[in-house]
C-alpha cells in the first residue's frame, strides 16, 4: 500500500524515465492540471513536448468544509503531457500503474468513453475515463483542440486523482485518513484545517464586489498584455479571471444567464493567449521543432 | 493459376484499436461487413458465409469460402475509330498499330465494331480473373479508413481521422497474409491477447487457430456470446442468492460490449441501504456502476451483479473495489435523499423561481402555473371535475425535483423523483402517479402516463412547452431539435391516441398562447400554421410505425386532425376498407370527381332539373346515402360510412356511363356539376378519398 508522497515520487520517476521535463506546480489558482501553461500553452503548434507535474486543482464550488470523506475544494492532479502522443502511450500508461506496484493480474482495468471539453479553454478532446475495479482513477485524452485552435500534432493528456488512487489502494473510509508520508503524517493532518477555512471562505466569506472588480481588473490587464503581445503575463491574467469566477460561482454570486457570459469572456482570453502563444513561437521559428532536427541530424 | 490453388478459401480480418465506445462498436461492424461485401461482390465475389464478431479492442470479420480468383472473362476493348485507323494507303496509322500494340496485338487482328459514334477498331481481350488476395489488399483498407463513427480523432503526427489510434492489422486469406497499410499499421499475422492479463503478441494461422487461441485467452469475440454468458451467469448468481436480475435490456447490452471476456463481478452492499427507495438504489447503480440490482418478492436484495473484463477474481481484489465504490456512491445517494427529505415539495416550489426554463419564457415556477392552467381547462374539456383539482395540484409540483440534490446527481431521475417524495408525503396516488410519470412516453415504445392527471399534466407540460418555443420562431430545423420538440410532438400524440382522448389540442394550443402574454413573438394564427404541419409530421411518422400507409394517413388527415382517437379510427377505417373492390371504384370515381368539379363554382342542386334515369336514380341513391353516411360519421362507426360510401359505386359507374355532364345546355351542366359537387361533400365525410393511391394492378 503506498502512501501519497510514494505516488508521487513513483510516478515522477517513471515519467521522468520517459523523457518528460519533472516541471512543479504553477504558482497560481488554477482548476486543473491542463491550465498550467506548460500544458494549455505548450500542446499548441508543432514543436515536441514531453512533461510530468504534480498541479494542485482548486473547485471551490466542491468544498465540503472538511466534512466529506470523498470531497475536496483543493486536490492534486498528477499530469503527464506527451506531444506527440507516443504509438504505445496506453500500454505506458499501463507500465506506469505496475511502477506505482499495482498487479494488474489481480484486478479490473477498463477504458471506458469519456470525451473531454472545457468550453473555457476553447479546448476539447477524446478519450476514456480509466476504470480500476469499478473506481476511475485517471482522465486520459487526447486533445483535438485548444483555445480553439485545431491541433497537430496531437497531445495525450494522462491526469491521475492522487487522492483517489492513494485511497482506493488502501480501501480508506476517508481522504483524511491516507497516510502522506509512510507510517506517519496523513493527509488530513497536513490539509484539513485548509479545506475547512477554503470552504468557508468561498462559500461565506469571499467578498462578491471586490471578486468582481477583480475580474474586471484582470481582464483588462489580460487583454493590456495580450496587446503588447506579452503572453505568459496574459495567460496568467486569465487564469485569475477563471478562478475567480469559479470562486464567484462557488459563493452563488452568478445567475444562469450571467454565468454564459462570464464563461465567454474567460474563453476569449484563454483563446486570445493560444493565438498569441502561437504566433510567439512561430515568430521564433518554433525553436524546439528545430532542435529536435538538430538531434536527429547528429544522431 | 494452378487448379489447387483456386479453392475458395476464408479471409480472416481483426482491426485491433485502443477502446472503441460501446455506442460505436455494433454499426462499426455491421457497416464494415455490408461495405467489404459490396467492394467484393463488385468483383463477383461472395462468401459462403459471413460472421462478425467485436470487442472494445477488436473489430473481427471473418468471410467464408470466398473464390480465389474473379472469374476470367472477355472483354472489348476499342481503340480509335476506323477512319483515323488507316492512311490513304490503307495502311495502318500509328493510332492503330500503338493500340495493337498497347493490347498485345498484331496490327492485323484488330477487329472493327459498329458503335453509336462510328466504326472503331476494337479487341476481344481474355482477361485472366484477378487473384481475391489482391483484392483484398485494395478494398480492406479502403472501407476500413471511411468506416463512419459518430465521432473521431486524430492522434501521434496527425494520423486518423478514425475513431481511436489503429494498433494493428490481422489480415489472412488462405492463412496468406493479405498485405496493406492502414494508418501506418502493415497488416500481418500476428495479434494479441487481453490488454492487462495476456499482453504478448502471438502469431494466428487461420479462422480456427485464432478462435482457439483467443479462447485459450478467455477472450470471447461474439457479442451475442458475451452476451447469452453474462445473462446466464447474472441469473445463476441471483438464484442462487434466491432472487432474480431485475431486467435491463439495454444495460445488458451495454457490459456486453465493454468487455472481452464475459466475467461477472457480484457485490454486496450494507442492508441499511435497502431504506432508499427502490428507484434511487437502481439508479444509483445502474448510473454509476453499470450494474444490475437483484431483487426477490417485488424487493431488492443488498446485492448487485456487473461485468468485470477478466473471468475470476483471484484475490477478491475486484470485488472489494467495487464495494468501496458502490458504497461511496450509496453514502452519496443516502446523503442526498436524506437532505431533499429535510423540506417538503411544497416548500421547494418557490425554488423553482429561481431556475431558468428559458430565458425568454420565464422560469419553472411560471412553467408550473401555466401547466395548471392547461391541466384545468383540458380536464373541464373532458368533463373530468373531480380530477380538475388534483391536475392542478399535481401540475405545480411537477417540476420541484429540479430544485432537488438527488435530480441534480441523477438527471434520469427527474419526474421519478418528484413522484417518490409525493409518495413518501402522502399525496394521492393520483398526484404522486402523475408527477412520477410526466416524462412518459421518452420513447416510442414506452408506455404513457397510467392515470388520468398524469396524461393531463403530460400533454399540458409538452404542450406549454411546444407553444412557448414555436412561439419565439425556434422551429427545429433537419437533425438539429435541442429542446426535444419531436419528442414531446410524439408525447402529446400518443398520450392523445393511446390515452383516447376527443381533446381538440389546437384549442389547448391557442390558451397555451394566451398563457405566454406577450412573450411569445408569433400571433396564435402564425403559431398554429407553424405547429400544425410540425404535429401532422409527427402523426404521419406515428400511424406510419402502426403500419399504416402513407396515402391513407393522408386520406384521413384532409378530413381533420384535432381529434386524434377519431383520426386513428378513420384511418383504420380505410385500411380496413381499402381492399374492398367497390370501394377502389369509387376511390377512382372520386379523383374523376374532383377532376370535373375542380373549376366549377358551387351551385345548388335543382332535383327538377334531373333528366336522365341515371342521374334521378344517382340524386335518389345520395339522398339515402347522405343520412347513412351522416349517422355512421357522427358515432364514428367509419367503416359503416366508408362501406356507404362505396355502395354507390355502381350508381355512381352507370351515371358516367349515361349521362353527360357537360351538357351543352348550361342550366343542365350546372345541375349535374351541383350534383356532383354535392355527391363529393357526401363521399368525403371521413376522408379525402382522392388521396388513397390506386394501384391499377388493384383494380380488377
Amino acid at each position: 500500500m503506498k502512501s501519497f508522497q510514494e505516488l508521487i515520487l513513483l510516478l515522477s520517476d517513471y515519467w521522468g524515465g520517459r523523457g518528460c521535463v519533472l516541471q512543479q506546480p504553477y504558482d497560481l489558482e488554477v482548476g486543473a492540471g491542463t491550465m498550467h501553461p506548460d500544458t494549455f500553452l505548450r500542446v499548441l503548434g508543432p514543436e515536441p513536448w514531453n512533461t510530468a507535474y504534480v498541479q494542485p486543482s482548486r473547485r471551490p464550488a466542491d468544498g465540503r468544509y472538511g466534512d466529506n470523506p470523498f470531497r475536496l475544494g483543493k486536490h492534486y492532479q498528477f499530469q503527464v503531457i506527451m506531444k506527440p502522443a507516443p504509438r504505445d502511450i496506453q500500454s505506458l500508461y499501463i507500465k506506469s500503474l505496475e511502477a506505482m506496484g499495482l498487479d494488474l493480474s489481480v484486478h479490473d482495468l477498463r477504458f471506458e468513453e469519456d470525451n473531454w471539453e472545457a468550453p473555457t479553454l476553447g479546448a476539447w478532446g477524446v478519450g476514456w475515463q480509466v476504470m480500476l475495479d469499478g473506481m476511475e482513477i485517471t482522465q486520459f485524452t487526447y486533445f483535438q483542440q485548444a483555445g480553439g485552435l485545431e491541433l497537430d500534432p496531437i497531445s495525450v493528456e494522462i491526469t491521475y486523482g492522487l487522492e483517489r488512487i492513494t485511497m482506493f489502494l488502501g480501501l480508506s473510509q476517508s481522504i483524511y485518513d491516507i497516510e502522506w508520508v509512510p507510517g506517519g503524517t496523513t493527509y488530513g493532518q497536513v490539509r484539513h484545517q485548509e479545506e475547512v477555512e477554503l470552504s468557508k471562505y468561498y462559500f461565506e466569506i469571499a467578498d462578491i464586489d471586490f471578486l468582481r472588480q477583480q475580474f474586471d481588473g484582470w481582464e483588462r490587464e489580460a487583454e493590456r498584455c495580450l496587446e503588447e503581445e506579452i503572453i505568459f503575463p496574459a495567460y496568467e491574467a486569465a487564469l485569475k479571471c477563471s478562478h475567480l469566477f469559479n470562486v464567484l460561482d462557488a459563493r452563488g454570486a452568478v445567475s444562469v444567464t450571467e454565468r454564459v457570459g462570464l464563461m465567454k469572456r474567460v474563453r476569449d482570453l484563454a483563446v486570445g493567449c493560444a493565438r498569441g502563444y502561437y504566433a510567439s513561437r512561430e515568430r521564433l521559428g518554433f525553436p524546439l521543432l528545430s532542435e529536435a532536427g538538430d538531434e536527429v541530424a547528429h544522431g | 493459376m494452378a487448379k489447387g490453388n483456386r479453392r475458395p478459401g476464408d479471409f480472416l480480418l481483426e482491426v485491433r484499436c485502443e477502446e472503441i465506445p460501446a455506442r460505436m462498436l455494433r454499426p462499426a461492424i455491421d457497416q464494415l461487413q455490408a461495405e467489404l461485401a459490396a467492394a467484393l461482390d463488385r468483383h463477383g465475389l461472395a462468401p459462403t458465409a459471413v460472421e462478425t464478431g467485436f470487442t472494445p479492442r477488436r473489430l473481427v470479420l471473418l468471410l467464408e469460402g470466398l473464390p480465389a480468383a474473379e472469374e476470367d472473362r472477355e472483354e472489348l476493348v476499342t481503340g480509335p475509330p476506323v477512319r483515323a485507323a488507316f492512311d490513304a494507303d490503307g495502311k495502318p496509322t500509328r493510332a492503330a498499330t500503338g493500340f495493337a500494340a498497347r493490347c498485345g496485338v498484331a496490327p492485323e487482328a484488330l477487329e472493327r465494331v459498329e458503335t453509336e459514334k462510328g466504326e472503331y477498331l476494337a479487341v476481344h481481350q481474355q482477361i485472366v480473373g484477378r487473384p481475391t488476395a489482391e483484392i483484398l489488399a485494395e478494398a480492406t483498407p479502403r472501407v476500413l479508413s471511411r468506416l463512419s463513427w459518430a465521432k473521431t480523432m486524430r492522434w501521434g503526427e496527425g494520423e486518423g481521422p478514425w475513431v481511436r489510434p489503429v494498433h494493428g492489422v490481422l489480415a489472412l486469406y488462405k492463412g496468406e497474409v493479405v498485405p496493406f497499410e492502414l494508418f501506418g499499421v502493415s497488416s500481418g499475422n500476428a495479434t494479441t491477447g487481453h490488454p492487462t492479463l495476456s499482453p504478448a503478441a502471438f502469431k494466428v494461422r487461420g479462422p480456427a487457430d485464432y478462435r482457439k487461441k483467443l479462447q485459450a485467452r478467455s477472450i470471447e469475440v461474439r457479442f451475442e456470446e458475451r452476451r447469452r454468458r453474462l445473462k446466464l451467469q447474472m441469473e445463476e448468481l441471483a438464484a442462487q442468492a434466491g432472487g432474480a436480475v431485475v431486467p435491463d435490456e439495454g444495460l445488458l447490452v451495454k457490459l456486453a460490449s465493454i468487455c472481452a471476456i464475459p466475467g461477472v463481478m457480484e457485490g454486496s452492499f450494507d442492508r441499511a441501504y435497502l431504506s432508499l427507495p427502490r428507484e434511487v438504489l437502481v439508479t444509483s447503480l445502474r448510473d454509476h456502476q453499470s450494474a444490475f440490482t437483484v431483487e426477490k418478492d417485488g424487493d431488492l436484495l443488498p446485492l448487485y451483479l456487473t461485468v468485470m473484463d477478466r473471468s475470476d477474481d483471484p484475490v477478491g481484489r475486484v470485488r472489494a473495489g467495487n464495494e468501496w465504490v458502490v458504497a461511496a456512491r450509496l453514502a452519496d445517494a443516502r446523503f442526498f435523499f436524506e437532505e431533499d427529505r429535510k423540506r417538503s415539495l411544497a416548500a421547494r416550489q418557490q425554488d423553482l423561481a429561481s431556475l431558468t426554463f428559458h430565458d425568454r419564457l420565464g422560469s419553472y415556477a411560471e412553467k408550473g402555473e401555466r401547466i395548471a392552467g392547461l391541466a384545468e381547462m383540458i380536464c373541464r374539456e373532458q368533463g373530468w371535475s373531480e380530477e380538475l383539482e388534483a391536475a392542478a395540484q399535481a401540475a405545480r409540483l411537477l417540476k420541484v425535483d429540479l430544485a432537488t440534490e438527488m435530480v441534480k446527481e441523477f438527471t434520469s431521475l427527474q419526474g421519478v423523483m418528484g413522484g417518490v417524495y409525493a409518495r413518501e408525503e402522502g399525496y394521492t396516488e393520483g398526484v404522486w402517479t402523475a408527477i412520477y410519470d410526466q416524462y412518459q412516453p421518452a420513447s416510442t415504445d414506452d408506455a404513457i402516463p397510467r392515470g388520468r392527471i398524469g396524461r393531463v399534466c403530460a400533454l399540458a407540460d409538452r404542450l406549454d412547452t411546444l407553444v412557448g418555443i414555436f412561439g419565439l420562431g425556434l422551429v427545429p430545423t433537419g437533425s438539429k431539435d435541442p429542446f426535444g420538440l419531436r419528442r414531446a410532438a410524439h408525447a402529446v400524440l400518443r398520450i392523445l391516441l393511446d390515452g383516447e382522448l376527443a381533446l381538440d389540442w389546437e384549442l389547448v394550443a391557442v390558451r397555451a398562447a394566451s398563457q405566454y402574454g406577450d412573450r411569445l413573438t408569433l400571433g396564435k394564427e402564425e403559431l398554429l400554421a407553424a405547429l400544425r404541419p410540425f404535429l401532422h409530421d409527427r402523426i404521419r411518422h406515428l400511424l406510419g410505425l402502426q403500419g399504416y400507409s402513407y396515402d391513407e394517413v393522408e386520406a384521413a388527415l384532409a378530413g381533420g386532425a384535432s381529434n386524434l382517437p377519431d383520426l386513428a379510427a378513420r384511418v383504420r377505417a380505410l385500411h380496413e376498407t381499402r381492399d374492398n373492390p367497390e370501394f377502389l371504384s369509387i376511390v377512382l370515381a372520386a379523383k374523376r370527381i374532383a377532376n370535373i368539379v375542380r373549376e366549377a363554382e358551387e351551385s345548388e342542386l335543382d332535383p327538377e332539373l334531373l333528366a336522365d334515369a341515371a342521374e334521378i336514380e344517382l340524386n335518389e341513391a345520395l339522398d339515402g346515402l347522405r343520412q347513412t353516411v351522416e349517422a355512421a360519421v357522427e358515432e364514428a362507426a367509419y367503416p359503416q360510412a366508408l362501406a356507404a360510401v362505396a355502395s354507390l359505386a355502381g350508381v355512381l359507374d352507370r351515371f358516367f356511363v349515361e349521362v353527360l355532364v357537360m351538357a351543352e345546355d348550361p342550366d343542365l351542366k350546372r345541375n349535374r356539376l351541383a350534383l356532383l359537387q354535392e355527391i363529393q361533400r357526401t363521399i368525403s365525410r371521413a376522408a379525402d378519398l382522392t388521396a388513397i393511391v390506386v394501384d391499377k394492378g388493384d383494380y380488377k
